[in-house]
């Protein structure tokens, strides 16, 4: 499919895209030929939406260039609309369509929104609609309300509509995430299908079985770099493939720590979350750090949000030192003892128009027992924290809203050291925190285990958890696939339990 | 609007604008219409019997309004308060000339005193549980307990107004504090309003539950995840929002020495644009009582001028819908500048 001798429908030739300064792609290769099915992987953070959002006008690149049937893009004027244009078209979940009108409708939108026509003649888009779909073989009525379409007819009914719109490269990012294996089976069809029509396929997944399924070849790109361009074949090892995603490199050695793990500290069984099947268990020792990590999509933080009871689990038990914690609400796991920093700290960890103080005091006001407050305690209480933690501010009656990402987390850690946790559950505590503020999470996070308390350490960034932890657990569509040493691990193992290969021969392959 | 294009060129002078109504502007500009007002009514504005009269009828749209403040600062609304107020007016009149004729005085007006109260805390409670539990909007649920309670106002009183209220009640909205060493009087309602307003920001600024008004105002999540019992609190604050509507439609009918079937209608709306005004933010998350102390009198001040200069009610009407969307549009300048 691949023929050398006619031009490349696309070709992405050293792309380069800096955000603040941070360099998210170097140097990227990427190119598809008419009829392929190109897979593109990685790990979180490596840069494959960057690189197709590049391509679809989202994003605009720092330097390179972009050919589309071998003829230059002038990637200055480059957008969504001129991407559409040449067409170049993403298949969302559902991003695209308006759930509450018709099929007929969703196909016909781009005519609304061109204003030459006054009416709308329902007969002519029905007819349309139904070209379009029978185009490719789909069998929807197109008088459906979309809403009440599978989530994998909404998907084959997107590809339809940018296929009547003359697309011909594809974008598709995670496709069979949320739908089930025979679903996927059909969308697969549908794949191959278009292919057969020389429209070229972008296909971005985690699930290393579709990739040999589907596509004809693959491209790994880690932290922003080409590491590898695979034709896919009876000879593509897996194990190979998971060892371009992970890299064997260790960015951070393990943080010295003089640990003395205790006994049973926290234990957590059976626990279902919403959404998942698998009930999940694990114990916790005193004084132990322990790393939980995945892939996006995974479940970890459904998992953390179960477990402090923000998202009242389905069944399960929690004990914190023996003590039954009831897990219903966060008021009574925060009694239990529990704590819980969220992912995206600035929408659910903080009251950004409160001051640090009245942040930092939140917990406490929920617990206090009297009703009257005394400022003079909290002002006490918070400003020693503010030395302690060293967080950067003005004074304790800053709003929080003023601070950097590192200092917002340190003001949540302080709430929780506030409120006397026991154990405590972190989400990312150092997405999107620098460098230097960084070392001074992982401080804080060693400092609180130093007393004989515990932590449970989600991050999907490998290197924190291997550096950090002192096991580690690694989830998978909503299930713990592996419990590892993490002084005995190393990233291409940590991967394979993500991806959730299945064969045996692999993982030792990988090891 | 992004705070940076009126940071760069040209918006100097509205964010100097900005901030200087955030430090003072709502006393500034009170002083300012109140001077306005003195002068272009020839003095009749700082006449002691209208002063007097202005802040008799601000002490009834303002118990209201402290309540009115707690609930906004979480970034929602009642719109039933108007009803509430009708509703445990018509039985509180209802009790004293109908249902309990002829006996007690001092036992007819403590029944009628509580019956009121309980009646505004059921109706508050029922907007704070409905809305909370079913996940509702309290806009929908205040807007039908709004139509609910004016009808049940309507079926008590059977559509006409019950007057003769009992003389010891009639001393809640129409009598007055006379101390020789004063040079004036103070009217209950003025008084009532006034320990209102003292309570309440002690309450705002010196409890738990106070404080967890603004934490739920400022993030609801972040409140919830920090164990903060975020629905209790809601159903606690609307059901003392119901109690403060019911102490208005107390003074109300007390004043008016009659349950009146439109009683309190539209008053929402003063109520709602006095808090606004006063500096609390639609959004939530921000204001104080103190600002709606002002606010109402500010409302009530030029309500007041307005009736002294003969401007029509129609007119009337109009500035009052004018002043609210300029209250929102000066809330949302200041979180303009406010966006880091």
């Amino acid at each position: 499919m691949t023929g050398e001798t006619m031009a490349k429908l696309l070709e992405m030739i050293d792309i380069d895209k800096s955000f603040f300064g941070v360099r998210i792609l170097d140097k990227v290769n990427f190119d598809l030929g008419a009829g392929e099915v190109h897979a593109l992987l990685g790990a979180n953070g490596a840069g494959k939406s960057t690189l197709v959002k590049i391509l679809s006008g989202a994003y605009t690149l720092d330097a390179g260039r972009m050919l589309v049937d071998g003829r230059g893009v002038d990637m200055s004027r480059h957008s969504p609309e001129s991407a559409l244009a040449m067409g170049v078209a993403t298949i969302y979940q559902n991003f695209h369509l308006i759930p509450h009108l018709t099929v007929a409708e969703n196909v016909c939108l781009a005519d609304f929104s061109t204003g030459g026509k006054r009416w709308v003649n329902w007969k002519t888009m029905r007819r349309r609609a139904l070209d379009a779909l029978s185009a490719i073989g789909l069998d929807i009525d197109p008088g459906r309300v979309v809403r009440d379409l599978r989530v994998s007819q909404q998907q084959m009914l997107e590809i339809a509509i940018a296929l009547s719109q003359n697309a011909r490269i594809i974008i598709m990012d995670e496709p069979t995430a949320a739908i089930s294996q025979r679903e996927s089976e059909k969308l697969f069809g549908l794949v191959r299908a278009i292919r057969a029509r020389g429209v070229g396929v972008i296909y971005i997944s985690h699930r290393l079985e579709e990739i040999r399924q589907i596509t004809d070849r693959v491209t790994v790109l880690r932290d922003g770099r080409n590491v590898g361009t695979l034709p896919v074949d009876d000879n593509l090892s897996f194990a190979a493939v998971v060892e371009l995603i992970a890299g064997r490199e260790v960015k951070m050695g393990r943080r010295p720590r003089a640990t003395t793990l205790g006994s049973e500290f926290a234990r957590v069984e059976g626990l279902r979350v919403p959404g998942y099947g698998d009930p999940v268990a694990f114990s916790v020792r005193a004084g132990e750090i322990l790393g939980i990590t995945g892939l996006v999509g995974a479940g970890k933080s459904e998992f953390a949000r179960a477990l402090f009871g923000a998202d009242r689990p389905l069944s399960g038990s929690v004990r914190v030192e023996g003590t039954l914690v009831d897990v219903s609400n966060p008021s009574s796991a925060i009694a239990g003892g529990l704590g819980y920093l969220p992912e995206d700290r600035d929408t659910s960890g903080l009251c950004m128009g409160l001051s640090l103080k009245d942040n930092i005091s939140l917990t406490s006001l929920a617990k206090s027992k009297s009703a009257a407050l005394s400022v003079r305690r909290d002002v006490q209480l918070s400003g020693r924290f503010r030395k302690d933690l060293a967080i950067k501010s003005v004074d304790v009656n800053q709003q929080v809203r003023y601070l950097s990402g590192g200092n917002k987390q340190k003001v949540i850690f302080a709430k929780w050291l506030a409120a006397n946790c026991r154990f405590l559950i972190l989400d990312e505590p150092t997405i999107g925190i620098d460098v230097g503020a960084r070392e001074d999470i992982y401080r804080l996070i060693e400092d609180f285990v130093g007393t004989g308390r515990a932590v449970a350490l989600i991050s999907s960034d490998f290197d924190e958890v291997l550096s950090l932890s002192d096991r580690l657990l690694v989830m998978s569509r909503g299930r713990i696939t592996a419990d590892l040493d993490p002084g005995k691990t190393d990233k291409p193992e940590i991967m394979s339990y993500c991806l959730g290969v299945s064969d045996q021969s692999i993982r030792h392959a990988a090891v | 609007m992004s705070a940076e294009r009126m940071e760069n060129g040209g918006g100097g002078v509205l964010k100097t604008f900005v901030w200087f109504w955030n430090k003072a502007g709502i006393l500034v500009v009170f002083l300012l219409v109140c001077a306005i007002l003195a002068v272009m009514t020839g003095g009749l504005f700082l006449r002691p019997e209208n002063i007097l009269n202005i802040v008799r009828q601000v002490s009834i749209h303002g118990v209201v309004a402290v309540g009115m403040t707690m609930v906004i600062l979480f970034g929602l609304i009642d719109l039933s308060v108007g009803s509430i107020i009708a509703f445990s007016g018509i039985l509180a009149a209802a009790l004293q000339v109908k249902w309990m004729k002829g006996q007690n005085e001092l036992w007819m007006f403590a029944v009628a005193v509580f019956v009121a109260l309980a009646a505004g805390a059921a109706v508050g409670f029922f907007n704070g549980f409905v809305s909370t539990k079913a996940k509702i909007h309290p806009f929908i649920i205040t807007l039908g307990t709004m139509s609910i309670f004016r009808g049940v106002t309507l079926l008590i009183g059977n559509a006409r107004p019950i007057t003769g209220m009992t003389p010891l009640f009639r001393r809640i909205g129409a009598d007055e504090i006379k101390w020789d060493w004063l040079p004036f009087v103070i009217p209950y309602p003025v008084i009532i309003f006034l320990v209102c307003v003292a309570i309440a920001h002690f309450v705002l600024r010196k409890t738990s539950f106070g404080r967890s008004i603004y934490a739920i105002g400022g993030n609801p999540e972040a409140a919830y995840l920090s164990g903060i019992m975020v629905d209790r609190v809601k159903i606690l604050t609307y059901t003392i929002l119901g109690v403060l509507s019911s102490v208005s439609g107390l003074i109300l009918t007390s004043r008016l020495n009659s349950g009146q079937m439109t009683a309190g209608q539209g008053y929402e709306m003063d109520i709602i644009t006095g808090v606004v005004i006063g500096g609390t933010s639609m959004l939530g998350g921000e204001g104080s009582v103190l600002g709606t102390l002002l606010g109402v009198l500010l409302i009530g001040v030029i309500q007041n001028g307005m009736n002294l200069m003969g401007v029509q009610p129609y007119w009337q009407t109009i500035v009052k819908g004018g002043i609210i969307i300029l209250a929102v549009l000066m809330d949302r300048l200041k979180r303009a500048f406010q966006t880091d």
